[in-house]
């Protein structure tokens, strides 16, 4: 048996594609976004034992980080509109994806909070600078660029889990796949040229990141 | 379809995390073995090996779970192979957790000091016996923490095999959920059991973790 | 004819040459104290005579074991070639005794009861028999640094390799990893060693070889070059460490 592989019946559906890859783009963007502020809040009361909310980012964090994405995602938009909360596909979406980068990013950033030297405060401390100034000024910058790679890594991975966002039909770039693959009966190649579109997006994605923190983070790499 | 009780959606969950665990450690074991095999390619001597076992590693972790289970799952009925969703989803998940599990080992051997491959060659080892009475046993307790914190993404990763059809704890919910109508117990459910799975390997590994710093290294 | 013997010796990092043309002999039983700043390529020298580093250019020989550039196999070159380093790197799964004893088991196939033999006299000649079971992180600097020597010692090798082998020591521990190789110098062992005790390499040197910017630039016997440096440099490196 011999299967003549057609690549050349995706470009029909290359409108689609695109779209499709913009939407995970969208989604990402603004899952990052969100979720590294959260992160940061999260990081930020953790590290420096703000009750309650230690407590709260503490419970948060593990609750995500043991269940997953998919689970996540399917309880949002499935089980929030049976306590009468309307949401649809994209905000389900982006509420999975904040919640679940914001949680990793929590443990991440405060990891690098946790590394700044402790002359680095008293310094600040002998200066008279507030907790709160010293957070902004002086801890929070070196902290992030010091778990930038490994933020940018998650960044990545969530990326990657947001094709599962098909499954509530969110029509991102995976929901672009499943379609073309149920019209033109070429699931292999759709899925194998699908793959491939994933893959340089992760890629992009990784490089624009390390870039774009050299830029917005201040001050030097160490 | 109103008539199933708790208690049978409780029930037919359990069957789901036997699924589930059956599928983790499936991919867990097997998953090892291959990343082993990896581990050994990627600082392997010939130079082919090593860029092969790269590529290997930055394919399965630059690309969705999903796409490689649709890949395999479609790709293997091209070459006349009908995989049942369970086989799909366990090879599907052996790739993606060798990949993952030699990337994690490599860093290891990696953070073994340079000096210890210095010390054995000046002591006429050769690579596989530098290896295997020098490196490997200092890697190995570096490896566990990290291990068996990975184990924790095997776990969540086979959610994403319902979508294939395997039906385990997220499959099962999906369909008791339908059938209940109940949507925000039932997925409060399946994430309680996929927490009951993980939670104890997160505790775990941080607890192997905290030694690993805090004792000495034999 | 030389137990040693170095030809042509040269090695470059990217474009830095390293190693100009070095020629060395070192006669069975004799010791050699190579001194000079850093980045004279002195380390590097000792280093290729194991081959941890390879060169480009050159030959070097020991005990009849030719060793060309680029070579590879170098198992039986190495089983000549003793070495200890800067940095003890003792194997810290293993105990002392364990350290002693994995090369004479696992390169050269002794029996486990002779390996061990071998190891318990090796750690009493460097006076540690008592810490043959201690594992390297409940031993001070001095102590690992004389389990390595003794791990070298175990697998007799012809010349022994010292690379800066008391410069991570606290001060007060330094005189105990000396009056070790003093022994074995007093032994007969021949020493090629990267030293900045300069009072340790006149009182123990046969040789002293005195290295700047990648060639020997001068060499002889230490008190001929402590007491009447020929070149500037040797007189302005002499100057400087006193």
């Amino acid at each position: 048996m011999t299967y003549a592989f057609d690549f050349a019946s995706l470009l029909e559906y290359r409108d689609i594609l695109l779209a499709g890859t913009l939407r995970t783009l969208a989604l990402t963007a603004i899952g990052t976004f969100f979720g590294l502020a959260l992160g940061v809040l999260g990081a930020a009361s953790r590290a420096w034992q703000l009750a309650p909310w230690n407590r709260v980012f503490a419970v948060y964090v593990e609750l995500i980080r043991n269940t997953p994405f998919l689970v996540q995602l399917f309880f949002i938009f499935f089980g929030l509109p049976s306590l009468g909360v309307s949401i649809n596909e994209w905000q389900a979406s982006i509420l999975a994806m904040v919640i679940n980068l914001g949680a990793y990013s929590t443990e991440i950033i405060r990891a690098g909070i946790e590394a700044t030297p402790r002359g680095q405060i008293e310094a600040a401390e002998s200066l008279a600078m507030t907790r709160r100034q010293i957070f902004l000024r002086v801890v929070l910058a070196p902290a992030l660029r010091k778990v930038w790679p490994a933020i940018c890594s998650q960044v990545v991975i969530v990326m990657l889990g947001s094709s599962v966002c098909s499954q509530i039909a969110a029509e991102e770039l995976t929901f672009a796949a499943n379609f073309i693959q149920s019209r033109n009966f070429r699931a292999f190649e759709t899925y194998f040229v699908v793959t491939g579109m994933y893959f340089l997006l992760a890629l992009a994605i990784r490089q624009l990141m390390l870039r774009a923190g050299d830029r917005l983070i201040g001050g030097r790499r160490t | 379809m109103n008539d199933i009780s708790t208690w049978d959606v409780v029930r037919n969950l359990l069957d789901g995390v036997l699924w589930t665990l059956g599928l983790s450690l499936t991919a867990f074991v097997l998953g090892g073995l291959t990343g082993l095999a990896l581990l050994f390619a990627r600082i392997a001597s010939t130079a082919w090996l090593r860029k092969l076992a790269k590529a290997y590693i930055e394919v399965f972790q630059g690309t969705p779970l999903l796409m490689q289970l649709f890949i395999i799952f479609f790709g293997s009925s091209l070459i006349g192979l009908e995989l049942s969703p369970w086989l799909a989803a366990a090879l599907g998940l052996t790739l993606f957790t060798s990949a993952y599990l030699g990337e994690i080992w490599r860093g290891c051997v990696e953070s073994v000091p340079k000096g210890q491959w210095e010390a054995s060659a000046s002591l006429a080892l050769s690579h596989f016996e530098q290896m295997r009475y020098v490196i490997l046993p200092q890697a190995l307790k570096i490896a566990i923490a990290p291990t068996v914190g990975f184990s924790v993404q095997v776990v969540k990763g086979t959610a994403v095999t319902s979508i294939i059809g395997f039906v385990e704890l997220t499959k099962t919910g999906s369909m008791l959920a339908n059938a209940t109508y109940q949507p925000f117990l039932v997925f409060g459910l399946v994430a309680l059991g996929y927490f009951a799975l993980c939670y104890p390997l997160s505790v775990f590994s941080r607890r192997l973790e905290r030694s690993a710093h805090g004792t000495r290294a034999h | 004819m030389a137990l040693v013997r170095i030809d042509g010796l040269h090695k470059h990092f990217g474009s830095n040459h390293v190693l100009k043309g070095i020629n060395l002999k070192v006669e069975r039983g004799e010791v050699v104290a190579l001194i000079g700043r850093s980045g004279s390529g002195k380390s590097t020298l000792l280093r290729s005579i194991n081959g941890l580093e390879r060169f480009e250019d050159g030959l070097i020989e020991v005990d009849g074991e030719r060793l060309h550039a680029g070579q590879t196999n170098l198992r039986d070159l190495r089983q000549k070639v003793g070495m200890v380093f800067q940095q003890f790197n003792l194997f810290p799964h293993l105990s002392a005794g364990q350290n002693v004893m994995l090369a004479p088991e696992v390169v050269k196939k002794l029996p486990k009861a002779e390996c061990e033999s071998i190891a318990r006299a090796m750690l009493a000649k460097v006076g540690l028999a008592e810490k043959f079971d201690a594992y390297p992180d409940q031993l001070s600097g001095g102590q690992q640094q004389r389990v390595a020597i003794a791990r070298a010692l175990a697998m007799q090798p012809q010349v022994l390799l010292c690379d800066e082998i008391t410069s991570a020591l606290d001060p007060e521990l330094v005189s105990e990893v000396l009056a070790v190789v003093k022994t074995l110098a007093a032994e007969g062992m021949t020493l090629v060693m990267v030293t900045h005790e300069m009072r340790f390499a006149r009182e123990v040197g046969d040789t002293l070889v005195f290295m700047h910017e990648g060639r020997i630039h001068e060499s002889g016997a230490p008190d001929t070059l402590f007491t009447r440096p020929r070149t500037p440099e040797l007189a302005n490196f002499i100057g400087s460490i006193h």
